[in-house]
């Protein structure tokens, strides 16, 4: 749904870092080299962010869409 | 004991201690995780809520975010003098969330929480909360309290905390740098040079043992060791306290229970067998 706030193995925090992951890779850079610049060094962490979906994004869409439309969800 | 910094900076520590054992290590190791108390949201008082994550899971990511620590000016619920199931002004704070899309959808950050102590904020002002759709609010009031990893790991000080042994590698005589090591090798420890094979980064070795199974030569002509006694111990704190604040509340922490066995076994009554 949302980036979860720490690594779920070792509790390393993670969320403050995966705006800027997802820009840099959305602008084309590898993501590995993105982990290895933000220094995220543990594969516990790594895959916290090669593998996370931000699925809210898809889901305001519909919220948004009723509010324009002026129903309720 | 002998302790050398191998590296030091504000999130972690790696330490080279020689002559002690593993069984200090590991409680040294637990007592950090486990026993050093720090600061997380524990209570969350939800005034409304019309987003589209669930009242729980906005509590779950209140409370795993990392708050910085003042250990000095706080005491842990269960021995401030107030005794107060709610708590008093020595055992919590109070961090206050509004936030609201009016015009466009927006995120919501932990910089937003307002705190009442301004010395007790989250570690990170960008950590996103929640994601909100136009017209849609939050409006929370939170309680941090100090607390123990034994208890919730919110209340770790530290992500990574280990030790290992330190690394001893032998390359024999009867090597001819054929190079199947260095290839294995996961961690770049061994390299190649001049018919010869060096070790070059010795700390990183993970005593995995792979480049003696690759060798061609039976038995292998390069041993893997460790050395007794010798440890090589790591950690990472998620900014809530310093890294030596950390080891110094764990030894204040080890040194009053050994404190407390000494005590109990003085007094112990020896029975005549």
């Amino acid at each position: 749904m949302i980036i979860p706030v720490r690594c779920f193995t070792c509790g390393k925090l993670i969320a403050d870092k995966w705006e800027e992951f997802a820009r840099r890779v959305q602008a084309g850079e590898d993501a590995g080299m993105v982990l290895d610049s933000l220094g995220i060094k543990r594969y516990c962490c790594r895959r916290m962010f090669l593998s996370h979906v931000e699925i809210i994004d898809e889901i305001l869409k519909f919220f948004e869409e009723a509010q324009r439309k002026g129903q309720t969800i | 004991m002998e302790i050398e910094v191998l590296e030091k900076n504000d999130t972690s520590l790696r330490l080279l201690i020689k002559g002690t054992n593993a069984a200090f290590l590991n409680s040294l190791r637990r007592t950090i995780i486990a026993e050093v108390p720090c600061m997380a949201i524990d209570e969350v008082v939800i005034i409304e809520n019309s987003s589209i994550l669930h009242d729980e899971i906005l509590a779950h990511r209140l409370g795993l975010i990392p708050l910085k620590t003042d250990l000095d000016n706080y005491n842990l619920p269960e021995e401030c003098p107030c005794q107060s199931e709610f708590g008093c002004n020595l055992c919590r704070v109070t961090l206050t969330l509004q936030a609201e899309a009016a015009e466009a959808p927006r995120t919501v950050y932990s910089g937003d929480l307002k705190s009442e102590n301004p010395e007790i904020v989250p570690v990170s002002p960008n950590i996103p909360i929640v994601k909100l759709a136009t017209g849609q609010r939050v409006m929370i009031e939170a309680y941090a309290k100090l607390g123990r990893g034994e208890k919730h790991a919110k209340w770790q000080p530290v992500s990574a905390c280990t030790y290992k042994y330190m690394p001893k590698i032998e390359i024999l005589e009867i090597c001819d740098a054929c190079g199947e090591c260095v290839k294995i090798c996961p961690k770049k420890v061994l390299v190649k040079t001049k018919g010869e094979i060096e070790v070059r980064d010795l700390m990183a070795c993970t005593l995995c043992e792979d480049c003696a199974d690759a060798c061609p030569k039976e038995p292998p002509a390069i041993k893997i060791g460790w050395e007794e006694g010798n440890f090589i111990f790591q950690m990472e704190t998620n900014g809530v306290l310093p890294v030596e604040r950390i080891m110094l509340e764990a030894l204040k922490i080890l040194d009053s229970r050994f404190a407390e066995f000494l005590k109990e076994l003085k007094g112990a009554k020896i029975e005549e067998a």
